[in-house]
């Protein structure tokens, strides 16, 4: 990016925060998110394992993600995903995207949208159709944020 | 939520003003950015510690270590500087991961950033983003540079206190790194002594110092995976009382000032009127009547 240019706040690098809400024993599968999305131009958090709901919403304000993005292979999703977001409620973080992804029964599925949890993608979901969802998500959360402070 | 509010909401030190500031001072217009700053300038005094030196040399394990035992002298903030990938723009920001549990044991304050591909180890932004953690009420600030090594130098004009971080069986890069941040450190830190080869690294660059004056500069061993060594490490962090105030001044406002003549200069350049006539003129006389002809515009306004 050139010095000096004039930016709009919708335009800069999306940021997101890669996080696991509980132990699955898998690793593998997150670097090899982690890294697309960084090929897809975005700055990419990962946090490793943050094992309380209060760690993820914590770190994603502090470092102001536009998207959380959970990934739970274990199918404790129901509960951890509410977790997160029932501790973003408390708080008031209005705006910031959840994306959802792991196994995840589809009879779960309509209960996490419910919530706010979109996306929900089962294991191998072509990449690309991740990366537009979340895309189209931040986008959706820089338009709320743009001119909240004039 | 406007402005004034986030301007308050940093100076009391509420997490979510602050990490909000940060986004707009790097994303957003230069008019919210210049009125968060003019806003906060003179609040806070910390001391800002710069953490830099070659890749996977353990900058991110050390600050995970050293933040918490910090926290007992004052409010701790870190700032992390992520290279940015120059196909997609992108990054992974890897270093709070290994940061991530003595952060959440404190309530530590802590900021990844991509440098966005900026030059010299910081992000353009890093100043702006240091004042707000200033202002929030830190004591302590710690910065880590991108670690590409050698042109990592950017942090001596921010920090008052830089720590360059070197491990033994760096060998060669040693020797390749004492034309650069050799010169920067004010104390040299020899990570992973429970490492071969660290007695022989340690003895190397104490030699490095001596023969370019510096012999009054620390170089300590430490061991970050079983915490050895540390106390001599915290020590003279808290006692350093230099502070950068002049090169961190000179640094920003030279910064403001470029970004303001490049503006004005592509803004002309991309609004010229290019006829045939300025075409088959060569492009050196071109630029010099552009710039005589804006010099003109410049001696007109007075200066204070
Ligand atoms: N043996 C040993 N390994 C260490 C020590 N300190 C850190 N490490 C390991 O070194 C590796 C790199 O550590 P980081 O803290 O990520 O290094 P860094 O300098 O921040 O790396 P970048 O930010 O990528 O440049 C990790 O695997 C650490 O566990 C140490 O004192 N001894
Ligand atoms: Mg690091």
């Amino acid at each position: 990016m050139e010095n000096g240019k004039n930016r709009k706040y919708t335009e800069a690098p999306i940021k997101v925060l890669l996080a696991k809400p509980a132990i699955d024993g898998h690793d593998r599968g997150i670097f090899v998110l982690a890294r697309a999305f960084r090929d897809a131009g975005m700055d990419v958090i990962y946090a490793g394992l943050l094992p309380t709901p209060e760690e993820v919403v914590d770190t994603a304000i502090n470092e102001d993600v536009d998207v959380i993005a959970l990934s739970l292979l274990n199918g404790a999703h129901l509960t951890a995903f509410k977790n997160v977001i029932d501790i973003m409620n408390k708080k008031g973080v209005h705006d910031i995207a959840v994306v959802g992804g792991g196994i995840i029964p589809d009879e779960d599925k309509p209960a996490l949208e419910k919530m706010g949890i979109t996306g929900n993608f089962g294991p191998g979901t072509p990449l690309k159709i991740i990366i537009d969802h979340i895309k189209k998500r931040a986008r959706e959360i820089r338009k709320l944020r743009e001119n909240e402070y004039r | 939520m406007n402005i004034d509010n986030l301007i308050e909401g940093i100076l009391n030190g509420d997490n979510r003003s602050i990490a909000r500031a940060i986004s707009l001072v790097e994303n957003s217009d230069p008019v919210s950015r210049e009125r968060i700053i003019k806003s906060i300038y003179s609040a806070g005094n910390a001391k800002v510690i710069g953490i830099t030196g070659p890749p996977g040399v353990g900058k991110s394990t050390i600050i995970g270590n050293i933040a918490p035992m910090l926290s007992d002298y004052g409010k701790v903030s870190i700032l992390a500087v992520d290279p940015a990938s120059p196909f997609s723009g992108g990054s992974i920001m890897g270093n709070r991961i290994r940061m991530q549990k003595s952060l959440s044991r404190k309530g530590i304050f802590m900021r990844s950033t991509s440098n966005r591909l900026y030059n010299g180890g910081l992000s353009e932004y890093s100043w702006d983003i240091v004042k707000i953690l200033e202002a929030s009420g830190s004591d302590f600030i710690i910065l880590e540079t991108v670690g590409s090594g050698q042109s990592d130098i950017d942090i001596m004009n921010i920090a008052d206190i830089t720590c360059v971080i070197l491990a033994p069986g760096l060998g060669d890069e040693i020797q390749a790194l004492k034309s650069g941040i050799m010169e920067i450190g004010d104390v040299f830190i020899v990570n992973k002594i429970d490492r071969e080869g660290s007695y022989i690294a340690i003895k190397d660059i104490r030699e490095t110092l001596n023969l370019s004056n510096k012999i009054k500069t620390p170089v300590i061993g430490i061991n970050s995976i079983d915490i050895e060594n540390y106390d001599k490490f915290l020590d003279y962090i808290v006692n350093w009382n230099k502070k950068n105030y002049r090169e961190k001044y000179v640094r920003k406002l030279r910064q403001i000032v470029l970004e303001e003549i490049y503006n004005k200069y592509s803004y002309y350049i991309d609004n010229m009127d290019y006829t045939e006539d300025t075409l088959k003129r060569d492009p050196y006389t071109t630029a010099e009547i552009i710039i005589d002809s804006m010099n003109k515009i410049i001696d007109k306004s007075t200066y204070k």
